[in-house]
């Protein structure tokens, strides 16, 4: 009975999740301690694996060749006489060290799906209607990192653009918060990567962003993002001009 | 407590449970209903549990205690008729390699990108960044070495995903041992 309802949550998967996991594979497949185990032994096997490409994530491939670079370098330096240094780290011991902590992951990764499945058969309230919710509630501010990088995405995006002139303008940041409170006081707020694609150039887009920067440290505006990698809004913070 | 205020406070419970779509704090509710002693409060649950919800087969949910607070749910054995009637084929699951990057993060919390990738012997920045957007975790910080790597914990909705009230009820490193020990490691391949 358990075992009938615990097969609902094996997953069959098509490729190995990393060189790691065909790894212990193989170690598991050939009955072998994983303490004692002689990689040199199980490197044929292994290339063999990622020769016929058998449960090899093609988007995996190389780091399944970094670890099959590794092995071989193991399996020659134990052919090689070498004078025996028990205190050296040799790449043998780190990568089976590597491999004991993967296996606690990978024990873990089976309690966490277990007591997925659990929790899945179990049913919660759904999402509550977006009418309900304050709209405004439910807004997260942003740092000033996450405006940073939104900012590069746009500055590459924009490099990408041929401009068909050269703009001589000069960009003060005086100018622009003059220009920004005035697109709030008529707008109450702006979405940050339309005003910025709005601008002619980097010069421009430069200047900006660092009026923005200031603006939000001065606590005249406040920048929130609706959800993770969301777009980030730009509001006029009423307490903020109360203080300058 | 009358058995007459007794309902009357598991009713209150039972509506307030309903209604909100997260868990609530049971010291919230403790406070507005004017308890102070836990195992008061305590003694209304299990009754609650007992004689409205768990133990009556005609009620369809359960009084449920995880992401460290109290929630009304489905009672597990109406799954596959739920999903039936909402027209659910497949609920979505975690993938692997989703799964042991939160099981990196969960032991070793807080966690860099770059231990995470070690660690699953491959690059890890597809599981985190979809991890984040299922909001299971978060940026805590910037590791302070050389690039400042961002930092990566878990968050209240992880508990909640997998019916835990705090960190603490994970089973240690050496618990977890013993618990897979009898069992043969099934292989995912044929």
């Amino acid at each position: 009975m358990m075992e009938a309802e615990f097969a609902g949550y094996q997953v069959q998967t098509e490729f190995f999740e990393g060189p790691l996991d065909l790894l212990l594979h193989l170690i598991r497949k050939n009955k072998m301690n994983i303490i004692e185990v002689r990689l040199s032994q199980i490197t044929a096997e292994y290339l063999s694996y990622l020769e016929s490409k058998r449960g090899i994530n093609p988007s995996r491939e190389s780091e399944f060749l970094m670890t099959a670079a590794t092995l071989i370098y193991i399996k020659s330096r134990s052919l090689l006489p070498k004078p025996e240094n028990p205190a050296e780290e040799s790449p043998e011991k780190q990568l089976i060290h590597t491999l004991i902590e993967y296996e606690k992951v990978q024990k873990i990764s089976r309690m966490l799906q277990e007591m997925e499945y659990t929790e899945l058969l179990l049913w919660r309230r759904l999402e509550i209607d977006e009418n309900f919710a304050n709209r405004e509630y439910a807004l997260k501010e942003v740092s000033a990192f996450q405006l940073a990088e939104i900012f590069f995405d746009i500055v590459k995006k924009k490099e990408n653009e041929q401009f068909l002139y050269i703009s001589s303008k000069n960009y003060s940041i005086a100018e622009k918060q003059a220009e920004i409170l005035a697109l709030l006081e008529s707008s109450g707020f702006f979405d940050f990567s339309v005003y910025v694609a709005r601008l002619d150039s980097i010069e421009e887009i430069v200047v900006s962003f660092f009026t923005l920067l200031e603006m939000v440290k001065r606590h005249l505006l406040v920048a929130v993002q609706e959800q993770l990698f969301g777009t980030i809004s730009l509001y006029k913070n009423e307490a903020g001009k109360l203080e300058n | 407590m009358n058995p007459e205020q007794l309902s009357q406070r598991i009713a209150l419970i039972e509506a307030i449970l309903f209604v909100s779509k997260e868990p609530v704090e049971p010291g919230r509710i403790m406070e507005f209903l004017g308890i102070g002693d836990i195992e008061e409060f305590e003694a209304i649950l299990a009754a609650m549990e007992k004689e409205h919800l768990q133990e009556r087969p005609e009620r369809g949910l359960i009084l449920k205690r995880s992401g460290g607070g109290l929630q009304l749910v489905t009672k597990p054995d109406l799954h596959d008729e739920l999903k039936q009637f909402f027209t659910v084929k497949q609920s979505t699951k975690l993938t692997l390699a989703s799964l042991e990057t939160l099981s990196i993060i969960s032991y070793r919390q807080p966690a860099t990108l770059a231990e995470i990738s070690d660690m699953r012997g491959v690059n890890s920045s597809g599981p985190v960044k979809s991890l984040l957007q299922k909001k299971l975790i978060k940026i805590v910080g910037r590791k302070k070495v050389p690039g400042l790597p961002a930092l990566y914990a878990t968050t209240q909705e992880f508990l909640v995903y997998f019916g835990l009230n705090d960190l603490s009820e994970l089973p240690s490193l050496e618990e977890l041992t013993e618990l897979f020990e009898e069992k043969e490691q099934p292989s995912l391949f044929k």
